[in-house]
């Protein structure tokens, strides 16, 4: 009997409403057996036209969009702007508004890093970790929530330094947090660091080499998963992050796992930084002369800071008027994203689950 | 805008490998840019990745001027590792000019100069697949040419799926 | 023979539920019984406007200088003034506040000279029209009034 089965490639839809890829991404894939042999992303099923909106309001005005890309990292989004713009007409927070903004930045890192994990051990089935990762960042949200009023799209950095000065029980929150906090990341490393599934599901998985990165421009964890220690916070040092003491984690074996490990100890790092800055925080004032009415000479800048996700950039040309000519974000999860064909080709369609998964993009900012 | 010129070997370098493509080499707040012809744009690019290692590409967009016969600027922001600088390159053409794509040269750039046709309409000549990324493909017209106004766009798409005025 | 008592006793069942009853301490019960208990939210939370009155006289403190109108980025506030004859001053004559386009972002609050708007920490806005959205000044006086839950 010459009974060949007869087999043909398929194409699998998945997404948009799909739980693993965090928002409204479809991914087209074309199988052959488990296989993916081409991806095809599909998005801007959340574009809302950000940049547009950025030519058509006032500097200050534009500042609480930001916080609408990248919505779990609100504060660094708002970092990024307010440092583009002070850098446009050459102003400088104030040092105490500086070490707020670091301790803030270094809060939602943390904040978002604990998202990714819950959600990404989610979709590898191990939901325990979300439970406990929720938890932890109900806490940084709380303290966010005291401290400006909005627990996800803060506004917490107006353009020249702070609104509010700290409140009264800041300080006690954070001891606490900070306090609690590292037996707590030990626990989510008891549930997984070792965990034979979740190391089967990651190592080797999802490899993006140094050089790929680089020719995808790839950033934040996943190029430092590629042994690249590449850190906008060390490598050009913005509100003050020169004088505090911290460590680059880097990976080297550019997988899923390393990608991890990073993020892993990067949370360990942001708590080394904010217990610093706790310690060492300036008095004095929190907002730098800016004028009310903002009209910034003629002239462009890109500006851009070390986010959650990657390398957040800002380009702004103003024309002299009230508002910018144009205003372009560099958003890290939409060329993070561009890399995911570069990974996923040849890989199982299980394990595209996982590549996306510690890839880490928000599709709000993807999309913008 | 008060720029200043900017001054170093590397600008140099720029200026005598390239006499006739390079136009002004200015800086601004100590962020150096150099405006380029559009014919030399991958030249410039690719010579900048190979002999001076700015193998990172930032971010590549536009900016409209329609006032300008040369409406178009397109800007390349690329980072050096081993340096660890940034430099801008920025080149001016009509509506009805097509840069070459440098999808050759920095993968990153695919996605990069489909937002950018997507948002402009500008074309890059010999780019594989160049159709509309973050805005669905039956739309009209370029969002982020100035022509386009916000208010025009809400009101009507307010109009249509609501029923109701604008607000704004 | 150990084995089997095991089994007998549910030894490895007692070993998991004694996990479990350790961390159920009433301390760490986080669930919030919402329409029962409102949360409390923090104290600079930004939540429905409110149009503050002097609480001496019960005039409106605002004083109709469209500052806020102008900060806001959605342009969703609109103050309406007349010149008052007598006192030569801005009298308020309405004040419209489109709920339905507001990000809570702060900058009214911020931009308002004499504290007059202000945003709060009452959180139950919902309506069930885009109409009932549209705040008019005296529901901007007295602030929302969401129906008592009852059991
Ligand atoms: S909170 Fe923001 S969006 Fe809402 S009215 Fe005030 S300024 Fe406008
Ligand atoms: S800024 Fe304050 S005082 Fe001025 S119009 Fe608005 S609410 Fe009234």
């Amino acid at each position: 009997m010459t009974n060949h089965l007869e087999t043909s490639e398929m194409v699998l839809n998945m997404g948009p409403q799909h739980p693993s890829t965090h928002g409204v991404l479809r991914l087209i894939l074309k199988l052959d057996g488990e296989r993916v042999k081409s991806i095809e992303c599909v998005i801007g099923y959340l574009h809302r036209g950000v940049e547009k909106i950025g030519e058509n309001r006032t500097y200050a005005q534009f500042a609480p969009y930001v916080d609408r890309m990248d919505y779990v990292a609100a504060v660094s989004n708002g970092l990024g702007y307010c440092l583009a713009v002070e850098k446009l007409i050459g102003i400088e927070a104030p040092p105490r508004a500086q070490f707020v903004r670091v301790i803030f930045a270094e809060l939602n890192r943390i904040a978002s890093h604990l998202l990714w994990l819950g959600t990404s051990a989610l979709d590898l089935g191990a939901m325990t970790a979300l439970f406990y990762t929720m938890r932890e960042r109900e806490d940084v949200l709380k303290i966010f929530e005291n401290y400006c009023g909005a627990r996800l799209t803060t506004h917490a950095f107006r353009i020249g330094g702070l609104q509010y000065e700290l409140h009264d029980t800041f300080e006690a929150e954070l001891l606490a947090f900070c306090a609690s906090f590292p037996a707590r990341l030990d626990e989510y490393e008891r549930l997984l660091t070792q965990n034979p599934i979740w190391v089967d599901r990651l190592k080797g998985i999802g490899i993006l080499t140094a050089a790929d990165c680089k020719a995808y421009a790839v950033s934040g964890p996943v190029l430092r998963a590629a042994g690249l220690p590449w850190d906008l916070r060390k490598a050009q040092p913005y509100s003050s992050y020169d004088q505090f003491d911290f460590d680059i984690p880097t990976g080297q074996n550019a997988d899923s796992y390393d990608r991890y490990l990073v993020r892993i100890e990067e949370m360990r790092q942001s708590l080394r930084i904010i217990r610093q800055a706790l310690d060492r925080i300036p008095s004095g004032p929190i907002l730098a002369k800016v004028p009310k009415v903002l009209k910034p000479a003629p002239g462009e800048i890109y500006s851009s800071i070390e986010a959650p996700k990657g390398e957040l950039g800002y380009y702004i040309v103003s024309d002299g008027s009230l508002q910018p000519w144009r205003l372009r974000v560099r958003p890290p999860s939409f060329l993070n994203l561009a890399a995911l064909e570069k990974m996923a080709v040849g890989a199982l369609v299980a394990d595209v689950v996982a590549i996306i998964g510690t890839l880490d993009f928000v599709l709000g900012e993807v999309d913008r | 805008m008060a720029t200043e010129a900017w001054q170093d070997p590397l600008s140099a370098a720029l200026a005598a490998t390239f006499p006739s493509s390079v136009l002004t080499r200015e800086s601004f707040r100590g962020q150096p840019f150099a405006l380029i012809t559009p014919t030399a744009w991958c030249d410039v690019l690719s010579w900048l990745l190979l002999n001076h290692a700015f193998d990172y590409l930032a971010d590549l967009t536009a900016v409209d001027f329609p006032q300008s016969p040369d409406r178009f600027e397109l800007i390349a922001i690329l980072y050096s590792f081993s340096a660890n600088r940034y430099l801008r390159l920025k080149t001016r053409f009509p509506e009805s000019f097509s840069p070459a794509s440098l999808t050759p040269l920095f993968p990153a750039a695919n996605w990069l100069e489909r937002e950018v046709y997507d948002m402009f309409g500008i074309s890059f000549a010999g780019h594989p697949n160049l159709k509309r990324i973050l805005l669905p493909e039956d739309w009209q017209g370029f969002p982020l040419r100035k022509e386009k106004s916000i208010l025009a766009m809400d009101q009507s798409w307010v109009q249509n799926h609501l029923g109701i005025k604008s607000g704004q | 023979m150990v084995e089997t008592l095991r089994k007998i006793f549910l030894a490895d069942l007692l070993t998991g539920l004694w996990v479990t009853f350790k961390t159920q301490r009433t301390s760490n019960i986080v669930t919030e019984q919402y329409p029962l208990e409102r949360p409390r939210v923090g104290e600079r939370f930004r939540g429905a406007p409110r149009l503050n009155n002097n609480p001496e006289n019960g005039e409106t403190l605002c004083i109709g200088c469209d500052l806020c109108a102008k900060a806001c980025p959605e342009n969703l506030i609109v103050v309406g003034t007349e010149r008052n004859k007598e006192t030569r001053r801005l009298d308020l004559t309405y004040f419209t506040y489109d709920l339905s386009r507001c990000m809570f972002c702060g900058l009214c609050e911020d931009a308002c000279p004499v504290d007059a708007l202000e945003l709060t920490q009452d959180f139950e806005m919902a309506s069930y029209t885009r109409d009932g959205l549209i705040w008019d000044r005296q529901m901007l006086e007295e602030g929302p009034r969401p129906t008592p839950y009852t059991r």
